[in-house]
């Protein structure tokens, strides 16, 4: 059990940059492993990432991807179980400290509702209303790849 | 333009004047609809109001703090600023159709909804407090405006206020005095109504027989040689709704519905040949029923619209000419303000909004509105020198004076259809008078 507790810690880590969909290859490293530790040395930073890529599950694809895998039906029951706890916690996907920084500004009411604009249009707003919103956040907004519509997008 | 002149010598040239059109702020091109919806021009008029009324504060109450509804304390005596509600009994709901009590819902609406019991409430951001005293009537005030209340909160969770700052008129750009040495005129007319019943086209061709000269007076046709500009303020058609059925519509059927636009392009032909003439959309006229609204199309006037002296416009309209700035509607948001607050006259309305500083404070709650997001166009920035009100009911016109020298002629301009007339105003000192038309057959 200690080994799937290291699962978890493992998958909390991911980042969203990392995550590159289905196909990944394992490294070199974990062809000598027992089948007891599959699961742990095959943990490495690609194949937790194919499972937890925005927020959809794809052990289908990891099951068919990782040939080299000497996959028991435990591990394979540990790897799904793993996987629909991770499910519950859709937001938690990609969710990292600048999206936590770009929520904060959505929540913020002193720059208006946040409902029906992009974060781009609402941050320029304020800044042509003087409110003097902080540079960081249209620095992340322009230049790196964050979510541009505002938390509530869609779900309200 | 030199006009025909058959036996005087002396003939009469139109006087000129600089033009400039200020519409683009009610323009809605760069607009895109995402979704939003209403708190966002609200917000953007909050924010820019409340900053205002935040600098005029310290001047009306210096030693009284201001703070946001939420951080009302009882027994405080404190400055809020926020847009107020009108709690309103009558006013017409949406839900009132599912009601389960179904009871009698009179066939006649009442035309103006207000009634004793309604309450005023001032909301921002943080929160929103009922309020109570007889500082603010509820007749006066629409949903809408924004103001700054000095008052205390008590223990009911009231607040209780004791006085009212308006924004009040806004700065003017100064006029230079007598800068003019000769009289000129924008005509100012409105409520054509081609193509209803009440409507005369011999009056219509009568007014426009003035503007362009066709007269055989002498001392008229001096007159119309001095106006330089004619606005018509909404209301130039009338539609025979009867057509519309939602049914095919017969090829017989159809060239009737069109009829009146082809008589008011002919019409407008004759005028914009002569002189600039500016055409505002109004209620009734086949432009977006949403405020601001958008000019109407080029393609319905096929006839005027390769002049260039002619102008469709927006409604509300702004406009420069000889540096007196116009500003001006067709009506909608006084006609809303009636329905929903009394006064002794119309011009009472007028005034408010003026000092307000908000053309229409009822949109979006009961005037169709489009949902900005950024800004809220509305907001009357500069005080024009001539404010006028399309399609009232009677003429009337009030000269206002504002704390800071500023100086407005407030115009109600009648519909023309009913009343023939149509009101001058004199660019030289600001003065106005009617001029009315009649036939008796």
């Amino acid at each position: 059990m200690a080994t799937t507790a290291k699962n978890m810690k493992g998958f909390y880590k991911q980042t969203k940059s990392n995550i590159t969909g289905g196909i990944s290859k394992s490294k070199p490293s974990s062809r000598k492993v027992s089948p007891k530790h599959a699961a742990t040395q095959g943990s490495d930073a690609t194949q937790p990432a194919a499972l937890i890529s925005h927020g959809s599950l794809d052990v289908k694809g990891t099951l068919l991807l990782r040939k080299d895998y000497n996959f028991s039906f435990s591990i394979v029951m540990c790897l799904i179980s793993n996987a629909l706890v991770l499910m519950e916690f859709n937001d938690c996907n990609g969710y990292d400290e600048k999206e936590e920084m770009l929520r904060q500004f959505d929540m913020n009411m002193a720059y208006g509702p946040c409902v029906g604009m992009t974060r781009v249009d609402r941050w320029e707003r304020a800044l042509r209303l003087g409110m003097n919103p902080p540079n960081e956040i249209e620095r992340l907004l322009k230049t790196e790849k964050v979510q541009q519509d505002c938390l509530w997008q869609g779900r309200v | 333009m030199a006009s025909m002149e058959i036996d005087s010598e002396k003939t009469h040239e139109r006087k000129q004047s600089d033009y400039t059109c200020l519409d683009e702020r009610f323009e809605i091109q760069k607009e895109m609809y995402r979704g939003q919806q209403y708190s966002q021009i609200y917000f953007a008029r909050l924010h820019l109001m409340r900053t205002l009324l935040y600098s005029l504060a310290p001047s009306w109450k210096p030693h009284l703090p201001v703070c946001k509804v939420l951080g009302l304390e009882e027994g405080k005596e404190c400055i809020i600023v926020g847009t107020l509600f009108k709690h309103m009994k009558l006013k017409p709901c949406v839900l009132d159709e599912y009601s389960k009590e179904r009871s009698v819902t009179p066939l006649v609406k009442p035309r103006n909804f207000m009634h004793p019991d309604d309450s005023l409430i001032l909301e921002d951001e943080s929160g929103r407090v009922k309020l109570g005293g007889s500082a603010l009537s509820p007749a006066v005030y629409v949903t809408g405006v924004v103001v700054a209340l000095h008052g205390k909160e008590t223990s009911a969770g009231e607040f209780v206020v004791e006085d009212v700052l308006e924004a009040g008129l806004p700065p003017q750009l100064e006029r230079p005095l007598d800068h003019l040495k000769e009289d000129k005129y924008v005509l100012l007319v409105s409520g054509l109504s081609i193509g209803s019943n009440s409507s005369n086209p011999l009056l219509f061709q009568l007014l426009v027989d003035h503007i362009t000269g066709h007269v055989a007076d002498d001392e008229e046709l001096g007159l119309a040689a001095q106006i330089v500009h004619v606005v018509i303020a909404g209301n130039s058609v009338e539609f025979p709704r009867k057509l519309l059925t939602g049914q095919n519509m017969a090829s017989k059927d159809q060239s009737t519905l069109y009829e009146p636009i082809k008589e008011l392009d002919i019409m407008l032909n004759q005028i914009a040949a002569g002189v600039s003439v500016d055409i505002m959309p109004g209620l009734n006229d086949p432009a977006n029923f949403a405020l601001p609204q958008q000019p109407l199309n080029r393609c319905l006037f096929p006839g005027s619209a390769p002049y260039n002296t002619f102008r469709s416009c927006t409604n509300p309209h702004s406009f420069d000419v000889d540096n007196i700035r116009f500003l001006g509607t067709s009506g909608q948001n006084i006609d809303d303000l009636d329905k929903y607050s009394e006064a002794e006259s119309k011009l009472d309305f007028v005034e408010r909004t003026l000092r307000w500083r908000h053309l229409a404070p009822t949109a979006p709650n009961t005037l169709g509105c489009y949902p900005f997001t950024d800004r809220d166009p509305f907001l009357i920035e500069t005080c024009p020198h001539v404010y006028f009100v399309g399609n009232q009911d009677k003429y009337d016109n009030r000269l206002v004076k504002g704390s800071e020298g500023q100086l407005v002629r407030l115009i109600c301009i009648p519909k023309f259809c009913e009343t023939g007339v149509a009101v001058a105003v004199n660019l030289r000192n600001l003065e106005c008078h009617t001029r009315s038309f009649n036939i008796q057959l």
